[in-house]
């Protein structure tokens, strides 16, 4: 029993890296209209800069401020630079284009960073015990800075108002357009949001495994999965589907083997879109 | 043919697009459906041909209904429509729009491409007679071989009724084949209607400006944030009160 | 200088074959696919076990590649050429990483990461004639593609999925089923794809999961995307154009010899990457033109 709890527990802290990277795919998706495939490589940046971070100062958090606001700076530049230019174009073109944009930050970190894996040097705790579970400090200070995150995202998105007009575009941004909200303002704020919220998951990852420039390529398939799975534009729903995506990678290792993990992603992700286009929480029209 | 729908309904959020609609049309008739911006008249023939699944209510053809089935299903029975704004394939001339419409090509089969080319080829030469019989009936020869989305506004129109014709339609929904139009080519797309529905092919015709429409179709019916609010002859639907309130209130 | 020459010739060939398949996938159907790379791998698997592992003749891991390639292609198309394109895009490059994940962890099978070598060659012998023998294969394939290729767009069928590309609602209205004509063009440009992947196989002489990376699916991607999508010119100029672009990155660092190899590569991976960003932004119909039918 205690296995399966711990699994559980690995699950969960796994779901939230996957749950915080759908989050960001879908905030893009539901308002910004593609899927932007930029979003793994913007987490590996968020982890180089929260490894670098950590090691000039020494404190994980400044580390994760530092990460988060190179995940912001990324998007926002992206925006600017390249998705604003194709903002009337199909959705093909700025697919392609976030593919070119995250092979360009993978070279620049692969040759900025070196392609031999770096850890987070971090102090070995010994685990709380709960019974027979063994549970690690470190997991649950990662729990509160994914939660701080995700209430940051909510919080902007539901209580102040360019979340609401940010929420407004998504509904109908012919719509809000006519109704005067600056399509400016609104893309902005969402790449900061996106951006830090994908270097947070980034940083969480690294901080769970090592950090490399491929790091984040590799986690972006379930993201998608769980994005999908959630419903596109349906943020709540991405970070139900991340947890439950999680905790089902994880509980199904012992049966189908580490490397199959991924591929689970990929299952769940063909399930979803063959009996519920929609996802859990998505709008009817949408994925078809 | 006899379409026959009842109760459509059609919902964005709390939003009633289309409400409890229901009315009739077939071969040989010629039936308007007017009202003002945002009626809902697009999402009723959306609904009519399948590009939009309903919450509600049920589409039969000749006794058949056909709510549950795709939309190219339900074009292959033979209801075909337009779109308000024409969908032409732009990177094809004119003439391939109108070949790539044809039903039934064998040519659009793998295997029988590669192994029965002759009869292929017989094939494509009937379909390029038809298709130049059309495009001489639509006067579209001088645009015959420029890419159609090279065409003006109005040509895409008449293209759009000719790749229609190209599927030998039953019953053909036209969503606004005026607008935008000069009064020239609309008494042209006005005379064409006339020939064909003379022939025993029934129309159903969006419109917004009324005037084309009114000296052409046989029945009417008037639609306002969603439900129908008057229907029947012409000239005496547009003289009730509510019909002037909903639909020319606004103008006057 | 001539081996290298001959060596760079079949390589740019079986690149040809899988342009040529996305050519008409992307640029006449307008399928986004994204896991090209994928199709390519299971035929080069299948070609590898059949000949090196189970003995075969070489004739039957060929067919096997194609049918193999081509029948994976099936249930992807069945599933995600009803949804959103770019809903296919997202599970077609899930698709490739499966793919890679399933040859790396299928040891029993496919000798998991160390990959299978040994793989026969498809002319013996080893000096320049062997090697324009194989470049003379590649040829004969590419012709025989080419040749069907043009077939198929001069065709009522490539007058459909020109159609397609351009309003898939209007194929709807006018009472044809885009999705049966989609599924054919994806198990057709696959099964090309596996044909490719059985001549890389068989040239290299040793297959490894890390050979089939998405990086190669991009690669052809920016072959098809700089030569003009749309056009068989296009795919062979694109492919040639790429070819030069991965060569000369290896002369480069013969010039510069200070770039260690991995910053290489990730140079590579940028240059790819900003390539797309600048088409995409500045040549979306790549260099030789645009879709408008020309046979």
């Amino acid at each position: 029993m205690a296995f399966w709890i711990e699994l559980v527990i690995a699950g969960l802290v796994s779901g939230l890296v996957i749950g915080l990277s759908a989050l960001s795919i879908t905030l893009v998706f539901g308002i910004a209209r593609f899927p932007n495939a930029a979003t793994g490589d913007t987490m590996t940046l968020g982890a180089y800069g929260a490894l670098i971070g950590h090691r000039i100062t020494g404190s994980l958090i400044a580390g994760g401020i530092l990460g988060a606001a190179a995940g912001a700076l990324v998007g926002v530049l992206g925006y600017l630079l390249i998705f604003r230019q194709l903002a009337r174009r199909s959705n093909v073109a700025l697919l392609v284009a976030s593919i070119g944009l995250g092979f360009m930050l993978r070279a620049a970190m692969g040759v900025a960073f070196g392609h031999s894996q770096s850890v987070f040097q971090l102090p070995l705790v010994r685990p709380w015990r709960l019974g027979e579970v063994p549970i690690q400090p470190n997991d649950l200070w990662l729990a509160l800075a994914a939660g701080s995150a995700l209430m940051v995202v909510f919080g902007v998105l539901y209580l102040t108002p360019i979340g609401r007009r940010m929420r407004a575009v998504a509904d109908d941004a012919a719509l809000a357009r006519v109704s005067g909200i600056s399509p400016d303002r609104v893309m902005i704020a969402l790449w900061v949001l996106a951006g830090a919220v994908a270097a947070v998951a980034g940083m969480i990852a690294g901080i769970k495994t090592v950090v490399s420039p491929e790091m984040g390529w590799d986690l972006l398939l379930p993201a998608f999965s769980a994005a999908i799975f959630g419903g596109i534009g349906s943020p709540v729903g991405a970070v139900v589907a991340g947890l439950i995506l999680g905790v089902a990678q994880e509980v199904a290792t012992p049966f189908v083997g580490f490397t199959y993990k991924i591929a689970l992603a990929f299952v769940v992700m063909l399930f979803v879109l063959l009996v519920r286009p929609r996802g859990l929480f998505g709008k009817l029209e949408g994925a078809r | 043919m006899k379409l026959v729908i009842e109760n459509l309904t059609c919902a964005f959020g709390g939003f009633r697009a289309v409400d409890e609609v229901s009315f009739e049309a077939e071969s040989g008739g010629l039936v308007g459906v007017i009202g003002p911006n945002g009626a809902g008249k697009s999402t009723l023939f959306s609904l009519i041909t399948g590009f939009l699944a309903g919450q509600g209510g049920t589409v039969r053809l000749d006794g058949h209904d056909i709510s549950a089935l795709p939309p190219h299903e339900r074009a292959r029975a033979g209801m075909v429509r337009t779109f308000q704004v024409p969908k032409e394939f732009a990177h094809l001339t004119v003439r391939e729009n109108l070949m790539a419409a044809a039903p039934n090509q064998s040519g659009e089969n793998l295997v029988d491409l590669f192994l029965r080319p002759a009869a292929i080829r017989r094939e494509e030469s009937a379909i390029a007679a038809r298709v130049d019989d059309t495009i001489a009936f639509l006067k579209l020869g001088a645009v015959a071989d420029v890419p159609s989305g090279k065409l003006s506004g109005g040509q895409k129109k008449l293209l759009e009724l000719g790749r229609v014709l190209m599927t030998r339609p039953k019953l053909i929904l036209l969503d606004e084949p005026f607008a935008g139009v000069n009064p020239v080519l609309i008494e042209e797309i006005s005379g064409h209607i006339r020939a064909l529905n003379a022939d025993g092919i029934g129309f159903i015709i969006i419109e917004h400006d009324l005037g084309a429409l009114s000296r052409l179709a046989g029945a009417l019916h008037v639609m306002d944030r969603g439900r129908l609010i008057a229907s029947g002859a012409p000239g005496e639907v547009l003289k009730r009160a509510n019909v002037r309130e909903a639909y020319l209130g606004g103008a006057a | 200088m001539e081996a290298y020459l001959v060596a760079i010739l079949i390589i740019t060939a079986i690149y040809v074959l899988l342009s040529l398949g996305l050519t008409l996938q992307y640029g006449l159907t307008g399928l986004i696919n994204f896991g090209h790379v994928g199709f390519f791998c299971i035929g080069a698997y299948a070609a590898a076990i059949l000949s090196a592992y189970a003995g075969l003749p070489v004739i039957v891991g060929f067919l096997a590649a194609i049918v193999l390639a081509g029948l994976a292609a099936f249930p992807i198309g069945l599933i995600a050429l009803r949804l959103r394109d770019d809903y296919f895009a997202i599970v077609t490059l899930g698709f490739s990483e499966t793919v890679r994940i399933i040859v790396t962890s299928e040891k029993q099978l496919t000798n998991g990461v160390q990959g299978i070598p040994g793989i026969p060659r498809l002319v013996d012998g080893v000096g320049i004639l062997s090697a324009l023998a194989v470049l003379a294969v590649l040829l004969a394939a590419n012709g025989a593609a080419i040749y069907a290729f043009r077939r198929i767009v001069a065709s009522p069928f490539g007058r459909m999925i020109e159609a397609i590309r351009d309003n898939e609602e209007a194929v709807k209205a006018l009472g044809k089923d885009p999705a049966r004509f989609k599924i054919q063009v994806l198990v057709l440009g696959a099964a090309l794809a596996g044909l490719s992947g059985a001549f890389y196989a068989h040239y290299i002489g040793y297959v490894s999961p890390d050979q089939f990376n998405p990086l190669v699916t991009f690669y052809v991607w920016m072959a098809i995307i700089m030569g003009g999508v749309g056009r068989i010119s296009g795919a062979i100029v694109g492919t040639a154009l790429l070819m030069l672009f991965l060569e000369g990155s290896r002369f480069l660092r013969d010039v510069m010899p200070f770039i260690s190899a991995v910053d290489m590569a990730s140079i590579r991976i940028g240059a790819v990457g900003l390539a797309l960003v600048l088409f995409t932004l500045y040549r979306p119909q790549g260099l030789m033109g645009d879709f408008t039918r020309r046979r």
